[in-house]
């Protein structure tokens, strides 16, 4: 085993654990299975979980489903936004009431809830790390990335 | 040679590790989860027990669900968590209340109009100001109901009752959403953005140009007809357009002691509104509308009707808790069938920064009407604003206020304003 061989190895064994813990962190996006889209950007991922791009370009109109505080997907959120929880909470009770959304989103404490929901509503849109993701969930690229590429950018 | 391949073995029992610490993370995860499905369990058979409960109890219909469940929903013991929430969203009203307590300290000799707001009145006076209750129902996917009733308090503590906004509201699309009923014109950013609960405010009051035209503002702040807003197809620039059409019938108090109303005797008023919202600067907005509305000068005899037109340009950025607000107006009034023509310019700049719970700003504030136009009790007033607003937590604010105005004519006003906002 020559010196080259061997400081590859190296570098693969690293790739590979960072791999496995950046998986680990990855936030799915997932929407009802009905939906036609398959890929957001992140431009319009922040516009759909801030309430300002209200329908699909079915004309459906998005459902969001969001975790409670505490959750990694909630965390994600936030980050998404750039926003504090507390700045997040004044942000949709303003925007419920200048009209400019219908309802705040709907907030569940599982995951068992949020695939429900998801399921229930046509629109529906919500954030689920990427390890719990269930047969049967229609998981949308983010900028062209799935959850566990290099790169992707919901952690 | 020895020591390479420890170094490798080292390598690879890293990485066992690694990929063992998320498995094991995992295993947590999942006990976690497990558990956290027991309680939901728990929390549905509350549920169902509640509900099987109630229906013994009473004989009203339960509400259905409006949604359909799609073809692959789980069964309905399944779906009790989020059902009452679908319930609450097909056929409830949301309430949302906001409220406030103020405390005015100024020293002016001669007392203007009203308790607060635009023009305070005598010193050292407590008031509640506006106590707003919002509510909202939903009634399918697109349609929905929105109404605003405020308790305005008056002179000696009575209060009266304001539909100040009423309205259904229709969402075809992003591009199409249409609102019929009362609405607060879409002039400029303020009086778009912000509506009687000050709990949303940073500051304690309006900027005076975007006063409430009930209390003495400048601006048509309210109306009766059709809006419709959306985004136009523009790209990352973020293009929208709102477009109104309807009737303000503005009936609003002089400022200057007399309390004489002015009945402003609109027509109808269409305004035109277009910002951007780019996808490269989140939280800048830049825009402006254009308003048009025929209006009587009853103050003169006979009546003199006019031409009112009121310009806006806006330029905001609201992000990282930073808010930066600058906006002007130019209100001209042209006399039909004569070369009169009154051009009454006003602006605001407001800038703050949220440091933890605390939000100190700064506000500028300008306006200056014509003597001989239906603002001749306003005439020049000007002057900063500065204060902080402290967040006790999410729905309890207070704020201090100092302001300085100059007026043309008369002394100069200075006051202090303490504030208790709160959302419930």
């Amino acid at each position: 085993m020559n010196r080259t061989t061997v400081f590859l190895l190296i570098l693969t064994c690293f790739a590979l654990g960072l791999t496995a813990l950046a998986q680990d962190n990855d936030v799915a996006v997932v929407v009802n299975p009905e939906n036609a889209a398959s890929n957001l950007t992140i431009a319009e991922l922040r516009k759909i979980f801030a309430g300002e791009k209200r329908s699909w370009a079915s004309a459906v109109p998005v459902k969001l489903v969001v975790r409670g505080p505490g959750s990694h997907e909630r965390e994600t959120l936030l980050k998404l936004l750039d926003m504090t929880e507390s700045e997040y909470k004044h942000y949709w009770a303003a925007q419920v009431f200048r009209g400019e959304a219908q309802s705040e989103p709907i907030v569940v404490p599982s995951i068992g809830m949020q695939r429900e929901a998801i399921t229930l509503y046509p629109g529906g849109i919500t954030l689920i790390e990427a390890q719990s993701v269930k047969p049967g969930m229609k998981v949308i690229k983010v900028n062209g990335q799935t959850p566990g590429e290099p790169g992707y950018p919901l952690q | 040679m020895v020591r390479f391949q420890t170094l490798v073995v080292s390598c690879l029992l890293l990485t066992g590790q690694s990929f063992a610490q998320a498995s094991g993370s995992r295993d947590q995860e999942t006990i976690r989860l497990l558990q956290q499905q027991i309680q939901e369990l728990q929390d549905r058979v509350e549920t169902l027990e509640e509900a099987a409960a109630d229906s013994d109890s009473t004989d009203a219909p339960h509400p259905g669900p409006q949604h359909q469940p799609a073809a692959d929903q789980p069964a309905e013991p399944n779906q009790a968590p989020i059902v009452p929430a679908i319930l609450h969203e097909s056929h409830g009203i949301q309430w949302r209340g906001f409220g406030e307590v103020d405390y005015k300290v100024l020293d002016q000799r001669q007392p203007e109009l009203s308790t607060f707001g635009f023009t305070p009145g005598s010193a050292g006076n407590f008031y509640t100001g506006e106590f707003a209750l919002f509510l909202t129902s939903r009634i399918n996917d697109k349609a929905s109901v929105l109404s605003e009733i405020v308790f305005d308090e008056l002179l000696e503590q009575r209060f009266e009752l304001n539909v100040e906004r009423l309205l259904f509201k229709y969402d075809l699309n992003d591009h199409l959403r249409m609102s019929f009923g009362r609405y607060q014109t879409g002039i400029g950013y303020y009086n778009t953005h912000y509506h009687s609960g000050r709990w949303f405010f940073t500051t304690a009051d309006r900027p005076l140009v975007t006063e409430f035209a009930s209390k003495g503002g400048l601006l048509p702040t309210q109306a009766v007809g059709v809006s419709v807003t959306g985004l136009l197809p523009s790209g990352r620039l973020g293009l929208n357009y709102i477009l109104e059409y309807g009737s303000s019938d503005t009936n609003r108090p002089n400022i200057d002691g007399s309390e004489l109303p002015t009945d402003e005797d609109n027509g109808n008023h269409v305004n035109l509104g277009l910002f951007v919202r780019p996808d490269a600067i989140p939280g800048l907005q830049v825009g402006g509308s254009f308003y048009h509305d025929n209006i009587t000068n009853q103050d003169l005899t006979p009546g003199v009707r006019l031409g009112q037109t009121i310009v806006n340009a806006h330029i905001v950025y609201v992000r990282h808790g930073v808010e930066v607000l600058n906006e002007g107006f130019l209100i001209r009034h042209a006399q039909e069938h004569s070369q009169t023509v009154f051009n009454m310019p006003a602006f605001y700049s407001q800038i703050s920064r949220r440091l933890q719970r605390a939000t100190p700003f700064f506000r500028y504030q300008y306006a200056n009407t014509n003597p001989r136009s239906i603002f001749e009790d306003v005439l020049l007033r000007h002057g900063p604003s500065f204060g902080a607003r402290y967040d006790l937590n999410d729905n309890i604010a207070f704020k201090a206020q100092l302001d300085h105005t100059m007026r043309k004519g008369k002394p100069n006003l200075n006051g202090l304003q303490l504030q208790l906002a709160f959302a419930f």
